[in-house]
């Protein structure tokens, strides 16, 4: 199967990383010791600029996300967009006060900052991706941000998970705004998917509620994010490979008549009014996510994979439009994209 | 086991190959004139070679409303009804309210929206069906993707069902490439969503729709003011809080209360008229169509220009489920008075649950 469903970094990690966490899986008969979480926090703040007292590491995003929803939405209107990528969030934010959602629609997925900024008139936690899984979107500037936290009714935490691919970022913000946090991974751009390490960059109010949150994470884990650090020029040459890539496939599903909405990250975002084209690349050996579940009708994402399975993927998708049997096709729909 | 009716409707999608785009009526006609060939029977036969589960008995409308494509299966069955040379939706109907009577779990048909108007007329919603799209016209939510899914749902069966609407589609607009769609009715459909998933997938509506409606129900019971006039509008969604109230609703139609209690019911607008001058302070409630998104203009003519212009835009609350708004990427009205449709576009909060809201852009 041709995984692209899942944001996944289609290059794997460098040998001396894979050393790394194998010296781990050699160790663990011991439990982690705190010195191999403090390095791992000085690179972490080094890459960040931040101080080191500011990361919390956490196995995968998901994890610290979730305790911080749960908390954090205490008493608090919780607002988030629709879509996002927040899974099994529903008991964290059945905490909240109230959630209001803000449905980003296409062709921009805009989101509608005067609506927020009115929402804050009482205690208010914004968390927003930026940029949008899956959109691809950038839906802050620093305009924004700034105007949110200077708002002391709000809590703003951003989901930064793409960073490395857009280089976008309100890091400098953080040490002047305690109300303000930012999540990071090290599974995508670091190719560490399979070992799940999410870290929280956090103002002080964070902070302040988080101190007692699990330091230890398994060795291995460690061991190879330390080294992953250390290879940033390795990194750096996949961004740019995965980058060239996304622009490759682009292009060519344009040539093919697909709709692309353009973001930025290591996916696309298609619409496409192929009945079941997810299924039909499926019986191809190839997985897309199918998004028309819980969102859009005929919209997908597309993961950036290997040069050789991009290619797997524009053929077969190239030959379900050939194929393509016209009759389950409303009328209106044929005359722009399929 | 599980005792399964199965209507095909023969001349569907026949129009679209010759570009009518419907069979509606006396379209059909010309649909064999211009030479038209039978588009069905591949989709019948793609769906029953798909079924696995070996527990089901057939009850099988007449020839090539279905025995003919069954034979070549294994299926147990017996022939339901009969029918002429040549067919009509009094067929589909009739053979329909048999089937019914005889007490199956389920309905299988083929067809577009036409037929599914036909199938909601006959036995509305007390039988879930398994809708699979043949026809050129597919718009109301009810038909399943495809025959691989409609066979997933089939084998996946419980009685577990959700209700999706049925439109009633304009062909003459429709042939001059206007979608004017209008909500006909509701057909119950299994609900087994979650098995059709194509991959991994995070779910933001793990609740079943029945209980997001439930919950909506009360939120909005929980917060009716006194001495309000509440105006409902059509939808399963609305029926949800007269449900709540323990209030008979018109499912299509529009009802009103007053501190919970029923004061108007399947109103036209001479109705809502006389009840807005009755009481000083009204709201009205509604939910979008889902797929398109209407909120006035559509299924809910009875609430007119001159009803909205006099309860204002400010005291209309949307309600919908998570689900069916997560589908939708604006609300839409056309209620045909450009100075009111100009003042219900904008951002809008609605209902999705219990403190629960979802902004979206009404155009």
């Amino acid at each position: 199967m041709i995984k692209l469903n899942m944001n996944e970094n289609p290059y794997p990690p460098p040998e001396n990383v894979l050393k790394a966490a194998k010296l781990g899986i050699n160790n663990i008969n011991r439990y982690s010791e705190l010195k191999y979480s403090n390095n791992l926090k000085n690179l972490l703040a080094s890459y960040n600029n931040v101080s080191k007292e500011r990361i919390i590491l956490s196995p995968g995003s998901e994890f610290i996300l979730r305790e911080i929803i749960y908390i954090f939405s205490k008493g608090r209107k919780l607002i988030m967009t629709n879509p996002t990528f927040f899974p099994a969030l529903e008991h964290a934010v059945k905490n909240a006060k109230k959630i209001v959602k803000f449905q980003l629609f296409p062709p921009e997925f805009k989101l509608n900052q005067k609506m927020i900024l009115e929402e804050l008139y009482e205690p208010t936690f914004i968390i927003i991706e930026n940029p949008n899984n899956p959109t691809g979107k950038i839906l802050l500037d620093e305009s924004f941000v700034e105007k949110i936290l200077q708002n002391e009714n709000a809590l703003l935490l951003v989901d930064e998970a793409y960073y490395e691919f857009v280089k976008c970022t309100f890091i400098d913000l953080i040490e002047k705004y305690p109300n303000f946090a930012i999540a990071r991974t090290m599974d995508k751009a670091f190719s560490l998917a399979g070992l799940r390490l999410g870290y929280f960059i956090a103002g002080d109010y964070f902070l302040r509620e988080l101190y007692d949150f699990p330091k230890f994470l398994p060795i291995p884990v460690i061991f190879a994010a330390i080294e992953a650090l250390r290879n940033q020029e390795y990194v750096n040459e996949n961004i740019e490979r995965i980058i060239g890539e996304k622009k490759r496939v682009e292009n060519e599903l344009e040539k093919l008549g697909v709709e692309i909405f353009p973001g930025e990250a290591n996916f696309i975002l298609i619409r496409c009014k192929i009945l079941n084209l997810a299924k039909k690349l499926i019986d191809k050996g190839i997985i897309i996510s199918n998004l028309s579940i819980n969102w859009l009708d005929g919209f997908y994402r597309i993961s950036i994979g290997l040069p050789e399975e991009n290619d797997a993927f524009l053929l077969e998708i190239g030959n379900i439009k050939t194929n393509y049997d016209d009759k389950f096709t409303l009328p209106h729909l044929k005359k722009k994209h399929y | 086991m599980l005792e399964v009716g199965l209507i095909v409707n023969p001349i569907s999608g026949m129009g679209g190959s010759v570009g009518l785009k419907g069979t509606d009526g006396n379209t059909y006609k010309k649909a064999i004139e211009l030479g038209a060939k039978q588009v069905t029977p591949q989709r019948v036969k793609a769906t029953l070679s798909l079924i696995k589960r070996n527990d089901i008995y057939l009850l099988v409308a007449p020839g090539k409303m279905g025995e003919d494509y069954i034979k070549k299966f294994n299926f147990k069955y017996k022939v339901v009804g009969k029918i002429g040379e040549k067919t009509s939706a009094e067929d589909t109907k009739r053979i329909a309210k048999e089937m019914m009577k005889r007490a199956i779990n389920l309905l299988i048909f083929f067809g577009g929206d036409g037929t599914a108007r036909d199938i909601y007329d006959a036995i509305g919603i007390s039988v879930p069906v398994v809708a699979i799209p043949s026809g050129v016209k597919m718009f109301s939510s009810v038909f399943a993707l495809s025959p691989y899914a409609a066979a997933k749902m089939i084998d996946s069966y419980t009685e577990k069902s959700i209700e999706k609407e049925v439109l009633d589609i304009d062909e003459d607009a429709f042939r001059n490439n206007k979608l004017a769609a209008t909500l006909y009715g509701y057909l119950k459909v299994p609900e087994i969503e979650a098995l059709l998933q194509e991959g991994k997938e995070p779910s933001i509506m793990s609740k079943p729709e029945k209980e997001n409606k439930e919950e909506v129900a009360k939120y909005i019971v929980e917060n009716m003011e006194k001495d309000i006039l509440y105006i409902l509008g059509p939808g399963t969604t609305v029926k949800g809080i007269t449900d709540e109230l323990d209030v008979d609703k018109t499912l299509l139609g529009i009802d009103s209360v007053y501190n919970k209690e029923l004061v108007g019911k399947d109103l036209n607008e001479k109705g809502l008229m006389e009840l807005i001058k009755k009481y000083k302070k009204i709201k009205i409630i509604v939910t979008p169509i889902g797929g398109n998104g209407f909120t006035f203009g559509r299924g809910s003519k009875q609430i007119t220009p001159e009803v909205l212009r006099l309860v204002g835009e400010n005291n209309i609350i949307i309600v919908s489920t998570p689900g069916k708004i997560s589908k939708l990427e604006c609300l839409r009205v056309d209620t045909g008075d450009a100075e009111v449709d100009r003042r219900l576009r904008k951002f809008v909060k609605v209902v999705t649950g219990c403190n629960e809201e979802t902004v979206i852009e009404v155009k």
